[in-house]
């Protein structure tokens, strides 16, 4: 579904992400891990448009969107849940919501969708009026993967959904992840949380650097007596 | 009225009646609709895109010469804003996509120069096409005035009032009940996170910067109904948009409407213990003490007490 073909990404002159290729298949959950300053939140930026990459491609179902500005890419199907929620302050949830369904095809059956994701966080519902700066972290995170879900993307990709939340709304936030994959949503995940992310995915990169340094399957990576020392701390 | 409202000063006490003070807080109401009016335009662009539009000194005064020579062909200064504001939009979208665009990538100083050149080029082309002297509107219209009780009121501050009450009200509507004023105001907070909902930021900047330059051109239409003016009108207005957004806090709506009514009230009462000619003078001091003891302005004060 997402092909990401060899991207080198530059902040002004400082190469950021080397030769970086890793993809994405229709209903898999994805996860980019590594540590800080290894790549995963420039990577998931240069998918949503955010950062442009140098050289190499992106594509979503064949087609191309490196070149694209960042709310045709949202336009063609990938929405991103930036790290630190980005919820815009002093706007109210509701605003928040409607405003998700800005898009032109993601108006048509707005009704319909903010009831499903009000009844994927019940929570939000008893905040419809409440200004979203206002919420609890784990609220907040809840909205604005909200708000990414009603521009009805094909990718839904997150970004750090777990930092700075309380476990017991990380479980919480990570049972509705797999809700929606299960729904049939493809989903690809940035987390410093490695052990949470590689129980959640199907597949997982392992980025050094700026460079991906060992992909497979979740489940074996858990394994990978390298990963289990680097990053999880066995 | 027997009723006297006493105001003590250091060296004399001024009796004001009641009569008085109640026209003096009507013209302060008055007054506060049309800086309300004229410091939104200021306020919205700032609040979205962080800009300091010097040229709304130009655009005031551009305006009011607008209705004047739209006038002299007939057409009466109480339409001329359906002519003048829908230009001055077109005109504001035109900047935003050729010259404001590029502005806004460079640093603060750039926008500030690029802002003053443009009140500058203004005031030329104003001084060229419509000289040096002093116009204002008047005929039969422009000089009724309505008496309630004791109060004295202009027909032309009503409608003045009325009208920008209206625009400011519309306004706020656009901007909290449909997608486009939904996307300025996240535009305002969170530009990134708007491209990230599928705003196209370029085209939404152009919508506000057009929506404040409009807003603009309306209270410079207003303002031609109630003032004379030359090529350097808008000068002091200018400072006393920047006066009321700094009182009612940059980027808030309430703020603005709060910031405008104080400055009218300081601006009308100043009048019974100084000279008319200082008028201008309070927003400048005011604005001086603003800066120094309330910087984030008269709702962060509310805020600070929730």
């Amino acid at each position: 579904m997402l092909t990401v073909n060899n991207i080198n990404v530059f902040y002004g002159s400082v190469q950021a992400l080397w030769d970086v290729s890793f993809e994405v298949k229709q209903g898999e959950i994805v996860t980019l891990v590594g540590s800080n300053g290894a790549g995963k939140t420039t990577s998931i930026k240069t998918i949503s448009g955010l950062l442009s990459p140098q050289s190499g491609s992106i594509t979503l179902n064949g087609e191309r969107l490196d070149k694209a500005p960042a709310h045709k890419i949202v336009d063609m199907g990938i929405a991103q849940v930036p790290e630190g929620r980005r919820l815009w302050a002093g706007m109210s949830v509701r605003d928040t919501l409607e405003l998700g369904t800005y898009l032109p095809r993601a108006r048509a059956d707005k009704a319909k969708n903010i009831e499903w994701v009000l009844s994927l966080f019940p929570r939000l519902k008893e905040r419809l009026s409440q200004a979203a700066d206002t919420m609890s972290g784990g609220e907040q995170q809840m909205l604005a993967i909200s708000r990414a879900l009603l521009s009805k993307p094909k990718l839904l990709m997150l970004d750090e959904p777990s930092l700075g939340l309380a476990p017991v709304i990380v479980e919480n936030v990570f049972d509705v992840i797999r809700q929606i994959n299960q729904q049939g949503m493809t989903i690809l995940l940035v987390e410093q949380n490695v052990n949470h992310a590689l129980n959640l995915s199907t597949r997982a990169y392992v980025l050094e650097t700026g460079h991906v340094v060992k992909s497979g399957n979740s489940v074996d990576l858990m394994n990978d007596p390298q990963v289990k020392s680097a990053y999880l701390g066995l | 009225m027997c009723f006297q409202i006493s105001i003590l000063n250091s060296q004399f006490q001024i009796l004001m009646s009641f009569d008085t003070f109640l026209n003096l807080f009507a013209a302060s109401i008055l007054t506060a609709g049309l800086y309300a009016t004229m410091s939104y335009g200021l306020a919205l662009i700032y609040g979205v895109m962080k800009l300091t539009n010097l040229s709304h000194a130009g655009v005031l005064m551009l305006a009011a010469y607008g209705t004047y020579w739209l006038n002299t062909l007939g057409i009466s200064p109480y339409l001329a804003p359906f002519i003048v504001v829908p230009l001055w939009f077109g005109i504001g979208i035109v900047w935003q996509h050729t010259l404001v665009k590029r502005i806004m990538l460079m640093p603060p100083i750039a926008s500030l120069l690029f802002f003053f050149g443009i009140w500058l080029i203004m005031q030329n082309f104003a001084y060229l096409v419509f000289k040096s002297d002093i116009r204002s509107i008047t005929n039969e219209a422009t000089l009724l005035t309505y008496k309630l009780g004791p109060l004295v009121l202009s027909q032309n501050r009503l409608i003045v009032f009325f009208a920008g009450i209206t625009a400011l009200v519309s306004l706020q509507l656009f901007l909290t009940r449909t997608y486009q004023g939904r996307a300025i105001r996240a535009l305002a907070a969170d530009a990134e996170a708007a491209r990230l909902s599928g705003i196209d930021t370029d085209r939404i900047s152009a919508l506000a910067f057009g929506l404040g330059i409009a807003l603009a051109a309306f209270a410079g239409c207003l303002m031609a109904l109630i003032f004379a003016f030359d090529p350097e009108f808008g000068r002091s207005h200018l400072l006393k948009s920047f006066c009321i957004v700094v009182l009612g806090g940059l980027e808030s709506f309430v703020g603005v409407a709060l910031g405008a009514i104080m400055l009218a009230l300081a601006e009308n009462f100043s009048i019974q213990f100084m000279p008319a000619a200082l008028q201008d003078m309070v927003s400048f001091v005011l604005l001086v003490i603003v800066l120094l003891t309330i910087p984030n302005g008269l709702m962060s004060l509310l805020k600070g007490k929730k």
